[in-house]
Order: structure tokens, then sequence, then C-alpha cells
């Protein structure tokens, strides 16, 4: 059966392709950070709350992560919303016909997004009226998480093998394939869901660092209860990342061995970092912090360079026309730097006024 | 023709777009009126003292913050995901030719999320003032997020000077961009009027009721006023053959067109009759009902908006079955199935014309019809003879003004002929082909 793929768009790129693909990349990174804090707080919370019935301090983590998570899955799917626009610019051929191979899981994931978002809200809103269904409406909003990730990860890895296409459209047009045979599938999916409890687990022990200095006793267990699960995941990311490593199709894989020399050092600065954070997460948490997202942009970035290699000998980026529209380009920086300042100046409104002068609205 | 179709049965892809836009257009414009509504009432509420509203306003901007956020931007999100996958050519096209305007709405609408956000959870914490500014910011990144897309979605219709110049301000700044944009600001009015009549109908006390209840109805009242002024000016905007589908041209479609303005007017006399004469005797079953009505109104005028484009679905750029107009001469030449590579025609198909005819329809016909399910062709060739089929495939544009031409070869003339005749003669065929 022939390799088919979609020609690109007759209007072409309207910006260099290096343009869009760092703007891919730079908003992918933000997208996962917001992911990771939603991937692994709404799972620790589900398990707080079954703790805290013996526990007060898992109660309290439980509560505050209830109040935080509704505004992270907001920040997860509109922080997607750019990159999945940059994804259709560069891509649009694979990602297209790889979501129309899938397409009602494809389109199941607005359905579970959606029932998660406002499992989220009930447990935040209503956790009296819920009684004892506030912990397993908790668990199904992070099991539907979950499963969205892994609907991704999917999508993702079809995207990336054209050879697969045209058989399986050719076995049924009706959109219900998934990509199970993919050998990297399972370990792609445990290195990005393993990474969000590391990430959710440094954000339990900012907020506990926050805690703190407002003099809040519950503070001191959360930075230790939060960087435990940072420590915990990583350790357990260093076995499952070399098992996607090695997972990967041979020519790859020596590409990120030494192969490629930039390939290679921005995979193991991106190992090293992580392993320095893990290192420095008791003595400086900011430190910590800091080396986790310089690991997870060096991680996007070999993930983005994987892409390149996948797809090379199908689509290459590089070779399409480009119309640049650098007016309205303009138009849209300006606008960013606009739009962000509102938003600086909303949220420093916001803290600036400091706690609630009574009960919150939602109580 | 150029990505793979998407078979969905019964339903088709378009009425499953249909399904998520209509929602989302309902609870969307819902979301920018209620800016206006919330910071309007706030300032109002401020300025006189009145606790009792206030405490309304915050109850009401729960409501708000649970559908307009929650549904209204992931069936946003959800209509992205189905016309990805439905018309993936025309999707590629709008994102191509739209980049930076659509990353230009992504701006406002982070503003938009945030200040909503802020807003809420800001009640019992901002200074009054504050709080209104940040109200006038949601407004504004509501109502701008709806000006990028209001230009986008008009161009598909009405892409103008477009066709030639293929520049982006051409193609946003389109003959119907602006009075669009005044119906939208319209029907945003009214839906925050529609929804906060459900809110203030489920008030407890009495007086506040019925003094929301009253000036609720008074914004649906003003906003269905302005619609059809922007409407008439919408269409005297769109092309000819457009406005002719919905007079006439196609009955249904007209039907649909005269339903839009029926069910307009539904919800005006029972605003009128309701809420905004009797508001003490408003109940929240009524509430429901208005917005019942208003459902259905956005439901057949969605319907109409989109059926008036055919055979189009970017006007004089790309045919609903996804084939450019610049291309037709190529396929015409080449056929479909060769044009089509998704078909991945292989010899069997070649020697079979019912398995050719099939995938013929798949690719040049399914993008609006379903085989036995909503606007099935089983049904439009009932009774019909071979010859009678041959007949119409030959005059498709012709006899059909809203169905694009058909560009098969001869041999895929036959074969979907001889397809479309087994639909409903199944026996026949299998005769034929023992012969
Ligand atoms: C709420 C739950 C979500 C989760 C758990 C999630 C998780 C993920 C994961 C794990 C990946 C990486 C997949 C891989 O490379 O194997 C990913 C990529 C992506 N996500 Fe999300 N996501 C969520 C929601 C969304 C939403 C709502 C959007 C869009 C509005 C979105 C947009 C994207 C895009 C565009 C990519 C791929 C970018 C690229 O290919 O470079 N995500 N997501």
């Amino acid at each position: 059966m022939p390799v088919v793929i979609p020609p690109p768009d007759p209007a072409g790129l309207p910006a260099p392709a290096w343009l869009l693909q760092i703007l891919l990349v730079f908003t992918f990174i933000l997208h996962i950070l917001a992911m990771n804090l939603l991937v692994g707080g709404t799972t620790i919370m589900a398990i707080g709350l079954r703790k805290g019935k013996h526990s007060p301090f898992h109660a309290e983590l439980a509560k505050r992560l209830s109040r935080a998570l509704p505004v992270v899955m907001s920040f997860t799917i509109t922080l997607g919303i750019a990159p999945l626009l940059f994804v259709q610019v560069l891509y649009g051929q694979a990602f297209y016909t790889a979501s129309i191979l899938m397409a009602w899981p494809w389109l199941s994931v607005v359905a579970l997004v959606l029932l998660a978002y406002y499992g989220l809200y009930l447990v935040q809103f209503r956790p009296d009226w819920l009684g004892r269904w506030v912990t397993p409406i908790a668990w199904m909003s992070a099991l539907f998480i979950l499963l969205v990730g892994l609907l991704y990860t999917h999508n993702a890895t079809l995207k990336l093998t054209p050879e697969k296409w045209a058989p399986m459209y050719d076995a049924s047009p009706a959109g219900l394939h998934l990509n199970w045979s993919e050998p990297t599938l399972i370990p792609r999916y445990l290195h990005f869901m393993v990474a969000a409890f590391a990430v959710a687990g440094l954000g339990i022990a900012l907020l506990g660092l926050l805690a703190r200095k407002r003099g809040d006793s519950w503070g001191d267990e959360a930075v230790r209860y939060g960087a435990k699960w940072f420590i915990g995941a990583t350790l357990v990311q260093l076995g499952v990342g070399l098992w996607f490593l090695f997972s990967l199709p041979s020519n790859f894989l020596q590409s990120f061995i030494g192969g490629n020399t930039v390939n290679t050092v921005v995979l193991w600065a991106g190992v090293l970092a992580a392993v320095l954070g893990l290192l420095l997460v008791n003595r400086s948490l900011p430190g910590a912090v800091l080396l986790t997202v310089v690991a997870i942009t060096l991680m996007s970035v070999t993930r983005h360079s994987l892409r390149q290699m996948y797809l090379q000998p199908h689509i290459d980026v590089n070779t399409i026309p480009v119309n640049p529209q650098w007016g309205v380009f303009i138009i849209f920086a300006v606008l960013l730097v606009i739009g962000l300042a509102t938003v600086g100046w909303m949220v420093w409104q916001f803290y600036q006024a400091g706690e609630p002068k009574q009960a919150a609205a939602s109580q | 023709m150029e990505y793979p179709f998407w078979d969905v049965p019964l339903l088709g892809g378009g009425m499953l777009i249909g399904i998520i836009a209509i929602l989302h257009v309902f609870v969307a414009h819902f979301a920018i009126g209620s800016g206006l509504f919330l910071v309007l009432s706030e300032i109002r509420a401020r300025r006189t003292g009145d606790e009792a509203l206030l405490g309304y306003l915050k109850r009401h901007s729960t409501f708000f913050i649970l559908v307009a956020l929650v549904f209204g931007a992931i069936s946003g999100v959800g209509i992205w995901w189905a016309i990805g996958l439905v018309h993936p050519s025309a999707t590629s096209a709008l994102i191509h030719i739209f980049v930076w305007a659509w990353a230009i709405e992504w701006v406002f609408f982070i503003v938009e999320l945030l200040a909503a956000f802020i807003y809420y959870y800001g009640w019992n914490r901002l200074d009054p003032r504050t709080h209104i500014r940040v109200g006038w910011i949601y407004l504004a990144g509501a109502w701008l997020s709806l000006f990028m897309i209001n230009g986008i979605l008009t161009f598909m219709l009405t892409p103008g000077k477009w066709v030639e110049t293929r520049s982006i301000v051409d193609a946003f700044f389109n003959p119907s961009m602006l009075p669009s944009l005044v119906v939208r600001t319209a029907v945003a009015v009214a839906l925050a009027g529609l929804y906060a009549l459900i809110t203030a109908s489920a008030e407890a006390d009495e007086s506040l009721r019925e003094r929301v209840v009253k000036y609720a109805s008074k914004w649906v009242l003003v906003g269905m006023t302005v619609i059809p002024i922007g409407g008439i000016w919408y269409i005297s905007r769109i092309p000819d053959q457009a406005r002719e589908i919905s007079m006439g041209g196609a009955p249904v479609v007209t039907l649909f067109a005269a339903a839009s303005v029926v069910f307009s007017a539904f919800v005006f006399l029972a605003t009128l009759a309701g809420p905004f004469l009797f508001p003490r005797r408003f109940h929240v079953t009524f509430a429901f009902v208005i917005v019942a009505l208003g459902l259905v109104t956005t439901g057949v005028t969605e319907w109409v908006r989109e059926a008036v484009r055919k055979p189009y679905i970017i006007y004089d750029y790309m045919y609903s079955n996804a084939v450019r107009t610049e291309d037709v001469q190529n396929v015409w030449e080449r056929g479909v199935l060769a044009s089509a590579k998704w078909s991945l025609l292989d010899e069997q198909d070649k020697q079979d014309l019912l398995r050719m005819g099939e995938k013929v329809f798949r690719f040049h016909c399914q993008s609006c019809h379903t085989v036995n399910g909503f606007n099935g062709i089983k049904f439009a060739v009932k009774g019909w003879k071979k010859d009678f089929i041959d007949m119409q495939l030959q005059n498709l544009d012709q006899l059909k003004g809203y169905m694009p031409p058909f560009l098969g070869t001869e041999e895929e003339r036959k074969a979907l002929t001889e397809w479309l005749y087994s639909l409903n003669n199944p026996v026949e065929v299998q005769q034929a082909a023992s012969r």
C-alpha cells in the first residue's frame, strides 16, 4: 500500500518556518507545565480526599487543591489552543490525517475534558452536597484527565508514522482506530504522566512555601510532602525515560546517544537538569523549580527534533513556501504585550487586595 | 479531496458540527453579553447602594462562570475539533489564511478568561472601582474575541476582494463582516437577558425577583429589536445566490429561514407578555420555555446561515466537497478518484462498478449527504431510473444551484449511477451481476 500524504496547504506559511516552530515549542512548554499541574494535582487531590478522613494535613491539602484546580484546568486548555493553532499551520497534513483516523476517540477528548472540568467544580463548590461521593467524583476527573493524556499520545504518535495511515484507512473509514501497535506509545505516555507527578509535587511544595511565609504551619508539611512526590516521580522517571529512549527506532536512538551532537547534548543536558533538581529540592526549592523548567524546556525541544526526524522523509516544513504576513504579525505581537500587561495588572490588583474581606463568593 | 474522509453514519459530519456549534453559539453569545449585563448592573447597584441586587449579581456570576467559562470555552474548542475532522481542507485554509488573526483572538481570549476569574473571585476582595474595571476588561476581551471570530466566519460566505487580492485585510474586513457583528452583538445582549431570566426567577426574595425579572426582560427586548435591523443589512450583503436559496430557491432552507423569523417573534412576544408585563407571576418554568425558544431560534438561524453557503464551504474558493474552484479543471480531467488520493483506488475497485461508485460517492458527495440518514442519498434517488440518475449527475450544478458540479469521469459517473441505483434496487443488481 502506498504512503499517502496530503499536500501542504496552497496558502503557504504565514511566517518563516523557524518562527512558527519556536512559537509551537514555546507555547507547548506552557501547555505542558499547566497540564502537569492538572494531571498530578487532580490525582493527588483525589488521594488527599481519602487520606484526609484521618489526616488534617491531607484534608487541608485537598481543599486547597480543589480551589486551584479549576483555574489550572482553564489554563491547560487555553495554553493548549496556541500550540493547536501552530501545529495545524506547520503539520496540518499529518495532524488532520491522524486525527481523522482516530476521529471518535479524538472527539471524545472534548467530552472528557468537559466532564472532568465539571467534576472539579463540583468538588470545589459542593463537597457537602456530594457527601461521600466527593472522592469518587475527584477520581472520575483524575481518570478522565489521564485518559485525555493517553489519547493525546495516541494522536501524537500516529501523526509521526505516515506509513500506517493508508492501511488503517483502507481497513475502515469510520474513525475508530487507535495507535496501540505503536511500540513507543506506552513509554511515551508514562514519560509524560510521571513528569506530571513530579511537577505537581513541586507545585504543592511551592504552595507550602507560600503558606509558610504567611506563618501558616501547614506549609512545613506541604513542602515536605510535595518534595516527596517530586523525588519519587523523578526517580521513577529515570527508568521510564530510558525505556522510552530505547523503544525508539534505532536510527533515532543513535542520534540521541552521540549520532547527532546537538540532539545528544540537548537531551542529556535535560536529564542532567532534572537530576540536579532532584539533588537540590531539599535545599532550595526555587532552584529545583528553575532546573525543572529548564529540563522540561530541553525535553520539549528534544520532542520537536524527534518529530522532525520521524517526518523528514515525507514532510519537511522548511520546503513549504512562505507568504509572510508581517503586518498582522506585528499587530499580534503588540496586542500580546498589551494583553499580558493587562493580565499582569489584574493579577497584581488581586494579590494586593489580600484575602477576601468576607466569605468568598463561592461559599 | 486531499484528506481521508471520515464516515459518520446516519448523522453525517455536517450535522455533528452543527450540534456542537449551535450549543456553543448559544452559550458563547451569552458569555459576551453577560459582561455588559454584569458591569452595568453592578454599577447601578453600587450607585444606589442596592445590596439585594448586588447579592443577585454575585449568585448570577457563579452561574455565569459555570456555563460560560466551562461549557462556552470547551464547546468552542469542540467546534475546532469537529471541523478539522469533517472539513480538513477548509479548516486548513481558514487556519492558514488567518493564522495571526487566530493568534490575536487567542490573546483576547486569555484576557477575557483571566478577567472573568478575577471578577468572580474578586467580588469580596477587590474594591468596587477595581472590580468594575476588571468587569469592563472582561467585556472588552470577550467582545474583541467575537470581533475576531466574526471576521473569519463571515469570510466563508463573503470573501469579497480576497478572492483576487489574497490579502488578509480584505479577507477579514469582508462585505458582511460589519452587519454580522451588529447582529451578533445584539444576540449577545438578548441572550444575556435570557439567561438572567433563569437565575432571576430562581431568587427567593419576591420583590428582588420581580425587579430583576423585569430588568432582564428589557435586555431581551432591546436585543431582539436590534437583531432584525442588523439582519436586513446582513442579508443585503450576502451573495445573490445565497439570498435566493433562502427565499424560495431551496424549499427546506426557505422553510428554516421562515422558522427563524417566526421563532424570533415568539421569543420577543413571550418575553413581552411574560416577564416584561407580569414580572411578579414569572416562574422558572416559563424562563426555561423562553430559553428553549431561544435555542431553537439560534439553531435554525445558524442552520440557514450554513445552508445558504452551498455549494461552497468557502465562497468562490472551495466547494463543500473540498474541491477548490481553481482545481475544477484539473479534477475534471483526471477524475475524482485519481484526484482523491485517499480513495486508495485498487485493481479490485476498478473491476467492480459498485465499489467504485461507492468511493466516488464518499469523496465527492458524502461531505453533505449520508447514505441513509440525514440528507440521505438513498431517499433522494428513490424511484429514479438509471437514465434519470445519469442525467441528474451530468447536470448537477445546473439542476440544483446549491450543489457543486459533478467532476467524475464518464466511467466514474457510470459507477456512481450503478451504486446509487443499487441502494433502492439491490435484488435487480444482483440479478444483473449474475447474468
Ligand atoms: C485537559 C487535559 C489535557 C491533557 C492531560 C493534555 C495532555 C497532553 C499531552 C500528554 C501531550 C503530549 C502528547 C505526546 O507528545 O505524546 C499534549 C500535547 C498537546 N496538547 Fe494537550 N492535554 C490536555 C488538553 C489539551 C487541550 C484542551 C488542548 C487544546 C485546546 C491541548 C493541546 C495540545 C496540543 C496542540 C498538543 C501537541 C503539540 C505538539 O504536537 O507539538 N491539550 N497534551
